[in-house]
C-alpha cells in the first residue's frame, strides 16, 4: 500500500515533466524548421548530388543527365592529367592561408582604434564599411574589370606585367600609369604598386570583420578597463588579459567570416577553372571533383582550426 | 514595466560613468592628429574609387578619354546622367518594373532571412533540441560552399520544384543561407544569458514570447547588421540563367546593359553605379544609427 502511495506522485512528476519537454520541444523544431527545408532542398541535395557527380561520369543529353558510377577516376583524372589543376590548387590554398591573418589582424588593429572616442569616428567607419557597399555586382564589374575597352579604375590583382601594357583613357585610374608619368625610377614603380594592391586587397575584405569587431567590441563591459586601470595595468596587459578573451566568440565569427570571403572571391583560380569547365563544355563531373578536392582540403584545415579554437582558447579564456 | 524603469536608470548611470571617464582619459591633441592622421591613409584606399566613379560620373566625354586619365574633372557636366533615360527607354521593359523587381526581392528576402535565421539561430543557441550539435556542423560546414558548386545540382531541383523564370528563385534559395544563423547564434551566444531565458520560462513566456520580447530586442544589433549584410547581397543579385522573361529581371540586369555597351557609354555606366550604390549606402546609414544608439548589453550581466 505505502509504495503505491509513493509511486503515485511520482509518475504524476514524470508525465507532467514529459509534457512539459515534449511541448517545449515541438516549438523548438516549429522554429528550426522553415530554415532545415531549406537547407535540405537547397543545400544537402545539392551537395549529396555533386558529391555523386564527383565520382561518376555525367552524360548530358538534351533534357536529362545519366549518371555512371566510376570511383575515383576524375581524381585521377586531375591530379595526374589535367595541366594547371594541381598549381592552381596549391596557389589557392596558399594564398588563403596567406590572406587568412592578415585580413583578421588588421580588421582587429582597425576596429580597435575605430572603437576609440575621438572626433569624426561615425564619418571613419562608414569609410572603412564603403568597400562593402561598392564591392558588389555591377560596381566592381567596373571597377575590376575591363569592360570592352573600358580600363580598370583600379587592378586588383598583382599582375604588374599586364598593368604596363594596358594603355589608352577610357577613364582608367590604374596606380602604374600614374607613377609611371610621374616618371619614378621602374623598380619604384613596381614596388610601390605592388604594395599599394596588396594594401588594397587587405583592405576591401576588411569591411566587414571590422564591423563585426566593433559590435565585439562595444559588447565589452566598461567597468572592466576601469578595474584594470585601478591595478595598474598596461595597455597590452588589458589587450591580452580583457579584450582578447572578451572577443573571443567575435574572433570565430569573424575568422569563419573571412575564411568564406577568401574562398569565395572571384579571384580563386580554382573556382575560375572550374567554373569555366562547368560553362564552357558542360563537364560537371571533371569540375565537380576539382572543387570537392579543394573544398575537402580547405575543410580539413578549417574543421581543426575551429576544433582546436573551441577546444583551447575559449576554454581557457571562459 | 519597472523593469524597464530600472534598466533605464542604470544605462543613464551608465552613459554618465562613461562620459565622466571620457573626459578624465581623454587623448592629447597630438594624439588625435596622429590618428585621425592614421585613419585618413588608410581610409583613402576605401574612399578613393568611390570618389573616382562620382567624380567620373560628371567628365564630359572628351575628358573621359584623356590619357594619362586625370583624377579631377576640369568641366563637370550632368550629361551623363540625363543620358540616362534615353539609355533606359531603349529597354524593352519600362525602368519602373526593374526598379519594383530589385526592391520586392531585396526587402521581402531580407526580412524573411533575417526572421528565419534569428528562429532557427535562437532553437540552437538556447535549447537543448535532439541533433542540435549536428545541426550547427551542417550550419559551419555549409558556410565553405559557395554558390558554384552547388550550381548544377540546384538547377535540377530548381526546374522540379517549377521554380524557373519566377521571383522565387530569387527568393527561396536565399532564406536559408547558413551565414545567417551563424552571426546570430554568435550574437545570441554573447549577449543572451542564460538565466534571462530561464527566468522568462519560470514566469510563464513561451518560446515564442520568450524569442519576441527578450532575445530579439537584446540582439538588435545582431540582426541589423545581418539586415544589412543582406541587403547588399540581394541588391546586386543577378540570375545566371535561371530567369529569362525580361519583366523578372533586376536593376543589376539592367545596369549591366548600360554597361555593356563600352568605351562610348564609360560615363552613363559611371553614372549609374553612383546610382545603384545609393541604397545599400541608405540601409547602411539606417542601420548604423541604431547599432550605435542601442549599444546594447541590455538585460542582466
Amino acid at each position: 500500500m505505502e509504495s503505491k502511495v509513493i509511486q503515485i506522485p511520482d509518475l504524476d512528476k514524470k508525465r507532467r515533466v514529459k509534457g512539459i519537454e515534449s511541448k517545449k520541444s515541438m516549438y523548438g523544431r516549429m522554429f528550426i524548421l522553415p530554415w532545415c527545408i531549406g537547407m535540405a532542398f537547397f543545400f544537402i541535395i545539392p551537395l549529396i548530388q555533386s558529391l555523386i557527380y564527383s565520382f561518376s561520369t555525367v552524360i548530358v543529353d538534351p533534357g536529362e543527365m545519366s549518371t555512371q558510377w566510376v570511383g575515383l577516376d576524375n581524381y585521377k583524372t586531375i591530379l595526374n592529367e589535367d595541366p594547371t589543376y594541381t598549381d592552381n590548387l596549391i596557389s589557392a590554398v596558399t594564398s588563403f592561408f596567406r590572406s587568412l591573418p592578415i585580413v583578421v589582424i588588421v580588421s582587429l588593429i582597425l576596429a580597435m582604434v575605430l572603437n576609440q572616442k575621438f572626433k569624426g569616428r561615425t564619418f571613419f567607419r562608414a569609410i572603412y564599411f564603403l568597400p562593402v557597399i561598392i564591392a558588389t555586382g555591377v560596381v566592381m564589374q567596373l571597377l575590376t574589370k575591363n569592360l570592352n575597352g573600358v580600363d580598370a579604375i583600379i587592378t586588383l590583382s598583382a599582375d604588374t606585367t599586364n598593368t604596363y601594357t594596358s594603355s589608352g583613357g577610357g577613364g582608367g585610374m590604374d596606380f602604374t600609369t600614374i607613377l609611371n608619368s610621374l616618371r619614378f625610377p621602374e623598380d619604384i614603380t613596381k614596388t610601390m604598386s605592388s604594395l599599394i594592391t596588396s594594401i588594397f586587397n587587405t583592405l576591401w575584405s576588411c569591411g566587414i570583420p571590422i564591423i563585426l569587431f566593433i559590435s565585439g567590441l562595444q559588447t565589452i563591459p566598461e567597468q572592466l578597463y576601469e578595474a584594470s586601470k585601478v591595478e595598474g595595468a598596461t595597455k597590452w596587459e588589458e589587450f591580452w588579459y580583457i579584450t582578447l578573451p572578451m572577443l573571443a566568440q567575435t574572433l570565430l565569427l569573424v575568422i569563419v567570416f573571412s575564411m568564406i570571403d577568401l574562398l569565395t572571391s572571384n579571384t580563386n583560380p580554382v573556382l575560375n577553372q572550374a567554373y569555366q569547365y562547368m560553362n564552357d563544355s558542360a563537364v560537371y563531373d571533371i569540375s565537380g571533383a576539382m572543387l570537392w578536392l579543394f573544398f575537402a582540403i580547405v575543410a580539413g584545415t578549417v574543421g581543426i582550426v575551429i576544433f582546436l579554437y573551441t577546444k583551447l582558447l575559449l576554454k581557457r579564456w571562459s | 514595466m519597472e523593469l524597464t524603469a530600472k534598466q533605464k536608470k542604470q544605462q543613464l548611470k551608465l552613459k554618465t560613468a562613461r562620459r565622466d571617464q571620457y573626459k578624465r582619459y581623454t587623448r592629447s591633441t597630438g594624439g588625435n592628429v596622429l590618428y585621425t592622421l592614421f585613419l585618413l591613409i588608410f581610409g583613402l584606399y576605401s574612399v578613393l574609387p568611390m570618389i573616382y566613379m562620382v567624380v567620373t560620373s560628371f567628365k564630359p566625354l572628351d575628358e573621359l578619354l584623356v590619357f594619362p586619365p586625370r583624377f579631377f574633372v576640369i568641366r563637370p557636366t550632368p550629361a551623363n546622367y540625363q543620358i540616362l533615360p534615353s539609355l533606359l527607354d531603349n529597354l524593352s521593359v519600362p525602368f519602373s518594373r526593374y526598379l519594383f523587381n530589385s526592391l520586392f526581392i531585396s526587402i521581402v528576402t531580407t526580412v524573411l532571412h533575417v526572421l528565419v535565421a534569428s528562429m532557427a539561430a535562437f532553437i540552437l543557441a538556447k535549447t537543448n533540441i535532439k541533433f542540435k550539435n549536428v545541426i550547427f556542423a551542417v550550419v559551419q560546414f555549409s558556410l565553405l560552399y559557395n554558390a558554384y558548386t552547388l550550381e548544377v545540382p540546384r538547377y535540377i531541383i530548381y526546374s522540379s520544384l517549377h521554380m524557373i523564370d519566377t521571383y522565387w528563385i530569387y527568393i527561396l534559395p536565399a532564406i536559408p543561407s547558413s551565414m545567417g544563423v551563424f552571426l546570430m547564434k554568435q550574437f545570441m551566444d554573447a549577449n543572451v544569458p542564460d538565466p534571462l531565458i530561464e527566468a522568462a520560462r519560470i514566469d510563464g513566456a513561451g518560446t515564442m514570447r520568450t524569442f519576441w520580447q527578450i532575445v530579439m530586442p537584446i540582439v538588435k544589433d545582431g540582426w541589423l547588421t545581418l539586415t544589412l549584410f543582406e541587403f547588399i547581397g540581394l541588391w546586386s543579385i543577378t540570375p545566371t540563367g535561371t530567369i529569362f522573361s525580361e519583366s523578372l529581371k533586376t536593376l543589376p540586369y539592367a545596369a549591366a546593359n548600360i554597361v555593356q555597351g563600352g568605351l562610348t557609354r564609360a560615363g552613363a555606366s559611371m553614372a549609374v553605379s553612383c546610382i545603384m550604390m545609393i541604397p545599400p549606402i541608405l540601409v547602411y546609414l539606417v542601420s548604423q544609427r541604431s547599432v550605435t544608439q542601442t549599444m546594447s548589453s541590455a538585460g542582466i550581466k
